[in-house]
């Protein structure tokens, strides 16, 4: 096994088993890190709690729900817009957050009522919204507040209200990743087959593992849509409480995150016989082939071709602009779950940027299977990484730019390396053809920033120009391309609009009528 | 399986492995199911026999195949060239080497998990 030992954790035998450096002649046989394990003691490790993971990940891109945190009101500021899940009702679910607050004194006496009260407080002031969801965090669940027992108690007295109630307090698992398959077994134990939206098409999906970060879920229904396909629920960004109560009713769960979601469509399928077809929304090779994929299951293979087509001939000349110039860039993929795979050997592949390694946070072994069986050679692989074999690692790989969080974003930029925000994204959506453009987009800016150029200088001891002008991106990138090809092959810059997403929320869609299947 | 044989197998495992997802699924009794559907149907459709395609998991793996089966004719030119036998002694190596890699000799610990 061709485990790689950081110099920083040798004094944690342990970790030696969380990171594989990808041979030119291993395989998943041979190469593959430890996953979805107990942090080990002593390393200081990126990942979040269970709380987090069911709430923050799952839960509250809901958008039409009181999101209320039973506990201490840092577990909801913390868990609070970190992620950019908009909607199209004016962001309701982003915009308030919701605390039952509990001080030392409910620790002492127990918070059941302080909750009873919070819970009718906060329907009394949204009272156009009647739906809620309750999260248990470590402190309710540790004095063993029945928080079943209190929704169920308003809701006897309010019957226009439901209530989901969702115990996952922060030690319930080893990671977030814990949290994603609470909540998933919960909303199916608790809320599937409890309402029945209008069914409006003949080909009906649900769309799952979607969470709408700057709209990617409102790209991707569009293209639904323009097949005919009435996406009937979407768990969950964007995501409507009582659509997706009425889950069972889909024909097809069309499955983008697996990592955070494939729990609640194996459980489809085992309980309604609902089928699962896990697609990519990233890039257009992968992304082609998902509409396929959906076409091909409702008979709908032309119309999701004539979205490929169009779609195809209107960005791949500004795709291809950037790919020009990132062609050898360097890229640690460092995500939290599901992007190491979907991004690995696509932006490879559509962008020629290298991936040098990459790691997950909470991610599984599987989803490890994955990375390492879609990224090339000479990639390390890292499981669970603390801050100081990522510091390592960047010196080591001296990578041009990283995709990550926040938090390892600002230590990269520490060391000068560029980063971009792979959970909440810089400039997205980066899903659907035009939002793959707006990726490559982000990286070029991110790699040619002139900013990051000079941020290299020491004014006290280099030498400055002062006869010169700043640098633009465009000089410093063009350096190593052929131009005179570029202006052969139609190539430019990205030319949508700043906002690509708000518009998609008044268009109107043609019903289509069924059809046999006509493939083969 | 000759030389030449395990050479395109092995070019098929590298296609599946990099562009699909199928063969992934979290517990080794889906991934045995998954790719004896998918494989088998990428089979008959390569080879122009009938595919079943009745119920909604049949479906979904036929779904699977159609695509697979033209990135392997678009992808390896080889293919078209090759007797009918010749495609089901390939695609039978194939889904060894596909099992191999993500059930039998798997590493991944989660795959007996009894439960989701």
């Amino acid at each position: 096994m061709p485990y790689h030992t950081f110099k920083c954790s040798e004094c944690i035998p342990e970790r030696k088993k969380h990171a594989v450096v990808k041979g030119e002649d291993e395989d998943l046989t041979s190469c593959l890190p430890l996953g979805y394990l107990k942090t080990i003691p002593g390393t200081i490790s990126e990942r979040g709690c269970a709380f987090c993971g069911a709430k923050h990940v799952i839960g509250t891109p809901m958008k039409d729900v009181i999101h209320l945190c039973h506990g201490p009101v840092g577990c909801t500021y913390d868990t609070w817009q970190t992620k950019r899940y908009i909607s199209d009702n004016d962001n309701f679910q982003f915009k308030y957050t919701f605390a039952s607050d509990m001080k030392e004194k409910h620790i002492v006496f127990g918070a059941e009522n302080l909750l009873k009260q919070n819970i009718i407080e906060a329907f009394k002031a949204f009272p156009e919204i009647k739906r809620m969801t309750i999260y248990q965090t470590c402190a309710s669940a540790l004095i063993g507040d029945d928080i079943d027992a209190v929704a169920k108690e308003v809701m006897d007295t309010m019957p226009d209200v439901d209530i989901f109630v969702c115990n996952s307090p922060g030690f319930a698992g080893p990671s977030q990743s814990g949290g994603h398959h609470l909540i998933n077994i919960a909303w199916i134990n608790q809320k599937v087959g409890t309402f029945e939206p209008k069914i409006t098409s003949d080909y009906v999906i649900n769309y799952v593992g979607e969470y709408n970060i700057q709209g990617d879920q409102e790209v991707m229904v569009d293209y639904f849509k323009r097949m005919g396909i009435q996406v009937l629920s979407t768990f969950t960004g964007n995501g409507s409480y009582d659509e997706l109560r009425g889950m069972h009713l889909a024909q097809l769960n069309v499955l983008e995150c697996a990592r955070s979601a494939e729990y609640i469509c194996n459980e489809l399928r085992k309980r309604y016989g609902t089928p699962r077809l896990d697609i990519d929304g990233f890039g257009f090779k992968p992304l082609s082939e998902s509409l396929l994929k959906v076409g091909l299951f409702f008979g709908l293979e032309k119309e999701a071709q004539a979205i490929i087509d169009e779609e195809t001939a209107r960005w791949k000349p500004e795709l291809d602009w950037y790919a020009r110039r990132l062609k050898g860039v360097k890229v640690c993929l460092w995500p939290g779950g599901s992007k190491l795979w979907h991004w690995a050997h696509v932006i490879h592949e559509e962008m020629g940027v290298d991936v040098v390694s990459l790691y997950t946070k909470f991610g599984h072994q599987g989803d490890m299977e994955k990375g390492i069986a879609r990224c090339e050679a000479g990639a390390l692989a890292i499981d669970d990484p603390n801050e100081l074999e990522g510091i390592e690692a960047m010196k080591k790989l001296k990578p041009d730019v990283i995709f990550t969080g926040v938090r390892p974003g600002e230590v990269a930029k520490k060391l000068r390396v560029q980063y971009i925000n792979a959970h909440a994204y810089h400039n997205g959506p980066y899903k659907g053809f035009e939002g793959w453009v707006r990726f490559a987009r982000d990286i070029y800016n991110a790699v040619y920033s002139p900013i990051h150029q000079l941020s290299g200088l020491d004014i006290s001891k280099n030498e400055i120009d002062t006869d010169k002008g700043f640098m633009t991106r465009q000089m410093i990138s063009d350096v190593k391309i052929d131009k005179e090809a570029a202006i052969v092959s139609g190539e430019r810059q990205y030319t949508g609009d700043y906002d690509c997403v708000s518009k998609l929320r008044d268009k109107k869609y043609p019903k289509i009528e069924k059809q046999s299947l006509s493939i083969e | 399986m000759d030389d030449i044989i395990q050479e395109q197998v092995e070019q098929l495992v590298d296609y599946i492995m990099k562009w699909c997802l199928w063969q992934f699924n979290s517990r080794a009794w889906d991934r045995e199911d998954q790719n004896e559907g998918i494989l088998m149907k990428t089979m008959q459709i390569l080879c122009d026999e009938p595919v079943e395609r009745e119920t909604p998991s049949d479906k979904c793996y036929w779904v699977e195949a159609v695509i697979l089966a033209r990135d392997f004719k678009d992808n390896y030119p080889w293919l078209s060239k090759m007797e009918k036998n010749e495609i089901k002694i390939l695609m039978k190596g194939l889904k060894e080497q596909i099992d191999y890699l993500t059930i039998t000799g798997s590493l991944n610990k989660e795959l007996t998990n009894p439960v989701y």
